[in-house]
């Protein structure tokens, strides 16, 4: 079974492989880029299953390192590795990206680029199972940056859009100032233990030689140089998983197809940043032998932003009213909470939780998706409502992902979600971020339950006007005015979601207290069935408090939205007007976009005038003046050669009529000029020599 | 001095006897069997019987091996001399090919004769450590050359150019000739190893810097380094297109190599040094000099042109500049860039001469009837694109690596002493990439003029030879390790 290890690699060079192909894929081969696409990501996922059956006979790590080039006297390695946590992800990746893919099928059906989109899927799909296998911090991140690329072609997918391209590229942007950090972080850390290998028989930077090395060293600041590198390297995973104060990318990003924003932005490119966390655990986590508190510095700052990210978000969430915004708010408040668990838990706990997430979140994304399709491009939860009776399948499916997501008892995020809080209740630090996690569960399970009533309760509340309007470029707005009523999404399009929706349910039961399998697939521990363990630690208590707290979120929502339906679309919230002020302020994201664009960009733009200003005044004059400097010399160099030196024989070649001419021309003097400079290059030369040698 | 060994000398010298037997029989065929075919014919038959000369003499090369000195270093065969054997026979193929389509001369064997010959005196050339076969190589080479400059024989700007040429290079082989006879009475002795075992010591007689200037005025000649170039220009913008391409190209393989032998192996103990401020008397002074005063006056000259082929002229002399800085620099490491710079340069220069060649027919030379050239003929153009690159120096094409070897070893050579002429060098082949692009400009951006609108034709052999060319320097580029391998194998 070692040729699963050497041959690891193809995971990610097929997909990648299928976007080369149909790069070169003339528009009108639809077919072929999308079985191009799905033909690769299959093969993906069975590779990826041999490596799971690889990893659950031998849960050892393992790593296949080779060199790449060489610089001075060092060389620079590359690698894979495949342990569980590789393994998980490659599996939770190629599956539901495959699923993804065969969505977009029919999502993108009607598209005019249906090959491109095929395309920049395969190529985000080869780049994040590069993430994913990576050894080396230099490999991660230059699969990092193509994932990002890909992330901002496929949010300014639907280019036409000033909103779309505006999105892709604050999508950019904004996650290449945390990408700095991490460059930074990478830079430092190659300096100091001239490695980015992961693990290489101990001598990686993530074992435990260089550890110590590191932990040793302190900062000017005081603080150790593996917590400021930890901390550097957060900024990266802040950044892509769109944790505050960097999280405000990624409900702008929802302008992308929806199969896109349950791929990149919900399931997997965003939990890239939470599998950086994890991969370089090692290094968050060192601490000194003496150390009086295991929580490092860098896992203390992780816990609390994943802590503030999951209110933060929740709270924004409860005031959108775009069904794939509360989505995306959602997603960065699950987000925070597997940034929390890693932070106060480990790696078990965050990583359970984005796995559980990956599929849930996928699930709600496909539903919306397959919701707007149904709707005729309407993304407004105002103007849907009643639409379980017309989309019988979407709505089931949806509401198990809902429930999942709230952390409704015996689904599959009530498990992970119930872990990071009983990580959080027992973290020795403090206890503010389990009291936020609480928190953040209670809205969760409120404006889940207002978006569900909103989109399948009631009655249907759009009308004729509004389809108008709603077409955008999507293309398929011929289906806008065939179908004034909703409509079941066809069966390419409900499948996955049944798929999915099965996993959002059962997937929990692989991480129970009774039988944490997960966390022990991860840790390498022996596993057993014991249902006593509910017991310990307050575990039951605590579920018990968590089950209340999601009891009561639903019941809220229920009571405010699902009790007396919402009748007119144009009708304020019934939290608008009970608390008009803060309602606003929500709905507004909290102003932090404003306050981003009054501070940092209003700053860089009087940067970029100033720039500017310099480079048309001060930089082009010094470049004009050397250039005209050159020319002039030029000038003058060829004036001597040609008027002083040849002049006498251009004038006469134009004159030469006969070769009588010629010979006279010759005695005027122009070769006895050439053969004169000779004789003084000789005696100058001569004097030269002489002189210095003399000297 | 035992007995002289015929059989060892004909062993030696099979690669020139194929070579000038070769010409023999393009010279005859072309006189008798051909003599009233039309041109084409007798171009192409010509071409094949010269270019089986040619691969006669390489496949021989190819053959040989070992180390071998004959008549007190008259003949020296050892796998350098080889290489670069093998290489102007390789560059006389490619300038024979190049010509079958012109259309300037009815003297098809002759001329095709002619360059065999001078690829014979080249070979002799490069095959040798004795000054009297150097001499008499060179002269053999020179006459040879002076008339293929003047070998169109209705145009008075070919002419001129050969009268001129022949008038320089009569002066300039009678100061090489006074500069060797100098050494002679020095050291006693012609060959160059013996020379340098003579002339061990510090002290230098002042005959023997005026012995060394005469030297370096009599092979600055030959390549064309100020200010000793005067000729170039005139001689490469007269000559018939092949001709030039050949001269541009072929020469300056063999001229430099044998400079660089003479330098180097018999005047290796009078080096001095050229440092900025630690200068010392000795010929690299004096190398270092011309090659500054060659990138410089080359390099802004070429800017003011409006020729093309005056252009490439006084690039070229530029280029001379660059190869000297190699010499100046007098390590093996810096022969070894030496020669991959010569070998990539000659392929370049003589590709952009075969381009220009093939719009000769449309009387294209001003650099104003180059524009929208890449409209006209596409392949013409990208070839030249390649080409003028190359020259140019940009990565990742065969010139850019040439230029980075040459500059890295003078920079290594003598602890940095040479700095000041690599940041010169550095500078002035910034400044030539401008008067690249301005070519390039014309064709891929300026329109065509409005009575030249048609597409171009050219003949489809010449077109494939340029392509085959502008491969080389791309591959060249991209993989450099191919030929410095070889070169660095062979000088060990």
């Amino acid at each position: 079974m070692a040729w699963i290890l050497r041959n690891l690699w193809l995971i990610p060079a097929l997909p990648t492989l299928a976007a080369g192909i149909s790069a070169l894929l003339p528009q009108r081969r639809r077919a072929m880029s999308a079985g191009l696409a799905i033909g690769s990501m299959s093969l993906s996922l069975l590779l990826a299953l041999c490596a799971f059956a690889h990893t659950l006979a031998e849960p050892a790590r393992q790593v296949f390192n080779f060199r790449w080039m060489q610089f001075g006297a060092e060389w620079v390695s590359l690698g894979w590795v495949l342990d569980p946590l590789t393994a998980v992800m490659l599996v939770m990746v190629t599956f539901v990206g495959l699923l993804i893919f065969l969505f977009s099928v029919g999502y993108m059906a009607h598209d005019e680029n249906f090959t491109r989109f095929f395309c920049f899927l395969s190529l985000f799909s080869g780049a994040m199972l590069g993430v994913v296998i990576a050894n080396s911090l230099l490999l991660l991140f230059m699969c990092w940056e193509i994932v990002g690329l890909t992330s901002y072609l496929l949010i300014g997918f639907w280019y036409q859009r000033p909103s779309a391209a505006a999105a892709a590229k604050k999508a950019f942007i904004t996650t290449r100032i945390g990408d700095l950090g991490l460059l930074l972080g990478m830079v430092w850390l190659y300096g100091q233990t001239g490695t980015l290998l992961f693990y290489d028989h101990g001598a990686g930077c993530m074992e435990h030689g260089a550890l110590s090395l590191l932990t040793a060293q302190t900062t000017s600041i005081g603080m150790a140089v593996s917590t400021a590198i930890g901390l550097l390297i957060f900024c990266g995973a802040v950044g892509k998983s769109g944790q505050v104060p960097l999280h405000v990318w990624l409900p702008d990003a929802m302008e992308g197809p929806t199969p896109v924003s349950a791929l990149i932005h919900a399931a997997t490119m965003v939990a890239a940043g939470v599998f950086l966390v994890a991969r370089t655990y090692p290094l968050m986590s060192a601490s000194l032998p003496d150390a009086a508190s295991a929580a490092t510095t860098a896992l203390q700052v992780i816990a609390w932003v994943g802590a503030i990210t999951a209110v933060f978000a929740a709270l924004i969430a409860v005031a959108q009213n775009d069904i794939k915004r509360i989505l995306a708010y959602s997603t960065v408040s699950q987000l925070g909470y597997m940034m929390l668990g890693l932070g106060v838990g480990g790696v078990a706990v965050g990583m359970f939780h984005l796995i559980t997430h990956a599929f849930f979140k996928a699930l709600l994304f496909l539903g919306a998706g397959s919701v707007i399709h149904g709707c005729s491009d309407e993304q407004d939860i105002r103007r849907m409502g009643g639409l379980r009776r017309w989309m019988p399948v979407t709505f089931a499916t949806y509401a198990a992902g809902m429930l999942a997501l709230c952390g409704f008892p015996l689904f599959a995020g009530f498990w992970s979600k119930d872990e990071i809080l009983h990580a959080a209740h027992g973290w020795s630090i403090s206890q503010g971020p389990f009291y936020l996690g609480a928190f953040g569960a209670l809205l969760t399970a409120f404006y889940m339950t207002r978006q569900v009533c909103y989109v399948f309760f009631g009655r249907y509340r759009s009308g004729a006007a509004h389809t108008a309007d709603a077409q955008h470029a999507h293309g398929h707005d011929h289906a806008a005015h065939a179908a004034s009523k909703p409509h079941e999404s066809p069966a390419v399009m409900t499948v996955p979601l049944t798929i999915l929706a099965v996993f959002a349910v059962l997937l929990g039961f692989a991480g129970t207290p009774a039988w944490p399998w997960f966390a022990s697939f991860l840790g390498g521990e022996p596993l057993s069935l014991d249902f006593r363990r509910f017991a310990e630690n307050g575990i039951l208590p605590l579920m018990l408090a968590s089950s209340l707290i999601v009891i009561a979120g639903l019941a809220l929502g229920w009571w405010l939205y699902g009790r007396k339906p919402v009748e007119d679309a144009d009708a304020p919230d019934v939290l608008e007007r009970a608390q008009p002020g803060i309602f606003h302020a929500l709905q507004n994201r909290l102003y932090v976009d404003e306050f981003y664009s009054w501070t940092i960009i209003r700053l860089a733009r009087w940067g970029a005038v100033l720039s500017d200003w310099l480079d048309r005044r001060v930089w082009n004059g010094v470049v004009q003046l050397v250039a005209w400097t050159v020319r002039a010399c030029g000038w003058f160099d060829a004036s001597v050669d040609s008027y002083v030196v040849n002049a006498g024989f251009d004038e006469s070649c134009r004159g030469v009529s006969g070769s009588g001419r010629f010979f006279s021309m010759l005695q005027n003097g122009q070769v006895q000029r050439y053969l004169r400079t000779v004789g003084i290059a000789l005696a100058v030369l001569m004097v030269l020599l002489l002189w210095s040698r003399r000297g | 001095m035992s007995g002289v060994s015929y059989f060892a000398l004909l062993r030696l010298t099979l690669p020139q006897i194929a070579l000038a037997l070769g010409a023999f029989l393009t010279l005859t065929l072309d006189l008798t069997v051909l003599r009233r075919r039309a041109q084409s014919t007798r171009f192409l038959a010509g071409a094949l019987t010269a270019c089986c000369g040619c691969v006669a003499a390489m496949l021989l090369l190819a053959c040989a091996s070992g180390q071998q000195t004959l008549f007190d270093g008259m003949m020296v065969a050892n796998p350098l001399t080889r290489l670069i054997q093998m290489a102007l026979a390789a560059f006389a193929i490619l300038a024979v090919l190049l010509s079958v389509s012109s259309q300037f001369t009815r003297h098809v064997g002759e001329y095709l004769s002619l360059i065999l010959f001078a690829t014979v005196a080249m070979m002799f050339l490069a095959g040798t450590q004795n000054l009297l076969l150097i001499f008499i190589s060179l002269e053999f080479l020179s006459l040879s050359l002076y008339i293929l400059t003047g070998f169109s024989k209705r145009s008075r700007a070919s002419a001129e150019a050969a009268l001129k040429y022949f008038l320089f290079g009569g002066m300039s082989a009678g100061f090489l000739l006074f500069g060797m006879s100098l050494l002679y009475g020095l050291t006693g002795s012609i060959n160059l190893m013996q020379i340098a075992a003579a002339l061990g010591g510090p002290a230098l007689d002042p005959l023997l810097l005026a012995a060394i200037v005469m030297v370096v005025i009599g092979f600055g000649f030959k390549v064309a380094a100020a200010p000793f170039h005067l000729w170039a220009p005139d001689a490469y913008q007269g000559a018939p297109t092949p001709s030039a391409a050949f001269i541009a190209s072929s020469s300056k393989i063999a001229s430099f190599f044998i400079f660089a032998q003479v330098m180097m192996l018999g005047l290796a103990g009078a080096a001095g040094s050229a440092g900025w401020q630690s200068y010392s008397s000795g010929w690299v002074m004096v190398i270092a000099i011309v090659a500054a005063v060659s990138m410089l006056l080359g390099n802004l000259a070429a800017i003011a042109q409006t020729s093309v082929r005056r252009l490439l002229a006084y690039s070229a002399i530029g280029h001379a500049g660059y190869m000297l800085l190699g010499l100046a620099a007098h390590t093996q490491q810096s022969l070894e860039a030496l020669i991959y710079y010569v070998l990539t340069y000659a392929l370049a220069a003589m590709g952009a001469f075969g381009v220009l060649g093939a719009l000769e027919a449309e009387g294209v030379d001003e650099l104003k009837s180059l524009g929208g050239l890449s409209r006209r003929a596409p392949v013409l153009s990208f070839c030249m694109f390649v080409f003028l690159l190359s020259l140019a120096g940009i990565p990742p094409l065969a010139g850019f690596f040439g230029k980075f070897y040459v500059f890295v070893e003078a920079f290594r050579a003598g602890s940095g002493e040479l700095l000041w002429l690599v940041l010169l060098a550095i500078a002035t082949s910034a400044v030539s990439l401008y008067y690249y692009l301005r070519v390039l400009k014309q064709i891929y951006v300026v329109q065509p003029e409005a009575d030249a609108a048609e597409a171009i034709h050219t003949p489809l052999l010449h077109r494939a030879v340029l392509c085959v060319m502008a491969a080389l320097v791309v591959l060249l580029g991209c993989a450099p390790h191919l030929l410095l391998q070889w070169i660095g194998q062979a000088m060990r």
